[in-house]
């Protein structure tokens, strides 16, 4: 009889904290921007599903052809979603564990190679945000 | 004759000062643009030219400390001796017959036919449209064939982890990489970072194709050479002075 309020109550909280853990892993420059109501790329669903051929395609048009557009790039994408530490004022890698890269590619188990190579942190005084 | 500006002059000379600085300044931003949203072409050759008798062996170190600071290598730990990466170094060279001592830089001398390009495996050594030979990291298996074919011995393997790499120049353990001659500031329009820490007559860096450009013309007239000439790869660092 009483389990339609516990089924409900569930579904709430599940929901508050997906909200809260997305909103903590954002990204200082992201939630500023999103604060803002501004939209810095498309559609959030799409770059969910598309993220891993935009930064393809792009990779090949960067390094092979000579293209350097911040559409797509992927020092970009760690500048708006790495989060900073507000004591130290260091950046949180964005591949750690809980940060954004790691909250989706964990639950899904897919390993991120691109920071073998490229930079997991925004460099100082960088200001590429377009 | 009054020297008085009057209301018909002032806006006259005003909206021609404006349009004139507007077309320029259009211009100008269309250029950077273009450069940087189209694919390059071979209707450019990027080259530089070194002349051993007016570079001193301080500047080849600052050249090569350049180099370390632009693209961040240099700072290995773990890795000892010939592991360590050097993408230019000072080489010192001896006439036998003379003894003649020069020195100069030897760095990747982007090849117009790179053997290293020719052995590699998965395509990730590459010669860009515009002459700068690049290794594609995210195809490079980590094979080193292009190490061993490289006669000029500019290539380097990463041996180790790496962390707060420079955001334009991706590295990481497992890759070969080498001179980029500064492709993402030349990608801008800018000079390569030895070039500018150099300043002078000495190094010289553009276009080996465009018959305005001083590298071109400085190549018409003096006597230069390209370190072993007769393996016919027609390298884009050209020397003068050895």
């Amino acid at each position: 009889m009483y389990h339609w309020p516990i089924i409900f109550l569930n579904l709430l909280l599940a929901t508050t904290l997906a909200y809260a853990t997305e909103q903590t892993s954002l990204g200082d420059e992201a939630r500023m921007i999103q604060a803002s109501g501004k939209k810095h790329h498309g559609s959030e669903s799409l770059i969910r599903k598309m993220h891993p051929e935009f930064l393809l395609h792009k990779r090949d048009r960067t390094s092979r052809e000579g293209v350097r557009t911040k559409k797509h790039s992927l020092k970009n994408c760690v500048y708006c979603h790495a989060n900073k530490d507000k004591k130290t004022n260091q950046y949180y890698s964005v591949n750690k564990s809980g940060q954004f890269c790691s909250v989706c590619h964990q639950k899904v188990s897919v390993s991120i190679d691109c920071f073998a190579c490229h930079r997991n942190t925004p460099s100082k005084g960088a200001n590429n945000a377009q | 004759m009054h020297n008085k500006l009057n209301r018909r002059d002032f806006i006259k000379t005003t909206s021609i000062t404006s349009l004139s600085v507007a077309t320029i300044a259009s211009g100008i931003t269309l250029t950077t643009f273009a450069q940087r949203k189209n694919p390059v072409t071979n209707a450019k050759r990027w080259g530089m030219l070194v002349d051993t008798n007016k570079l001193t062996e301080t500047d080849i170190d600052s050249m090569v400390d350049a180099c370390q600071k632009e693209q961040g290598w240099g700072g290995e730990k773990y890795s000892i001796g010939n592991q360590k990466p050097t993408w230019i170094r000072k080489l010192k060279v001896k006439d036998k017959a003379t003894g003649k001592i020069s020195n100069l830089p030897l760095m990747c001398q982007h090849c117009e036919h790179p053997p290293c390009v020719d052995v590699c495996p998965t395509n990730a050594s590459m010669r860009r449209e515009d002459g700068i030979v690049l290794v594609d990291k995210h195809l490079c298996i980590g094979c080193r064939y292009c190490m061993m074919a490289c006669p000029y011995d500019a290539r380097s393997f990463v041996h180790e982890n790496l962390t707060e790499q420079k955001e334009h120049m991706p590295r990481g353990k497992g890759t070969v990489e080498s001179c980029t001659l500064c492709v993402h500031k030349v990608d801008n329009g800018e000079q390569p970072a030895c070039v500018v820490r150099v300043n002078s007559e000495a190094v010289i860096f553009g276009d080996l194709y465009d018959p305005n450009s001083k590298i071109n013309q400085t190549l018409k007239k003096i006597q230069s050479t390209q370190i072993r000439a007769d393996l016919n790869l027609n390298t884009g660092v050209r020397y003068s002075g050895i």
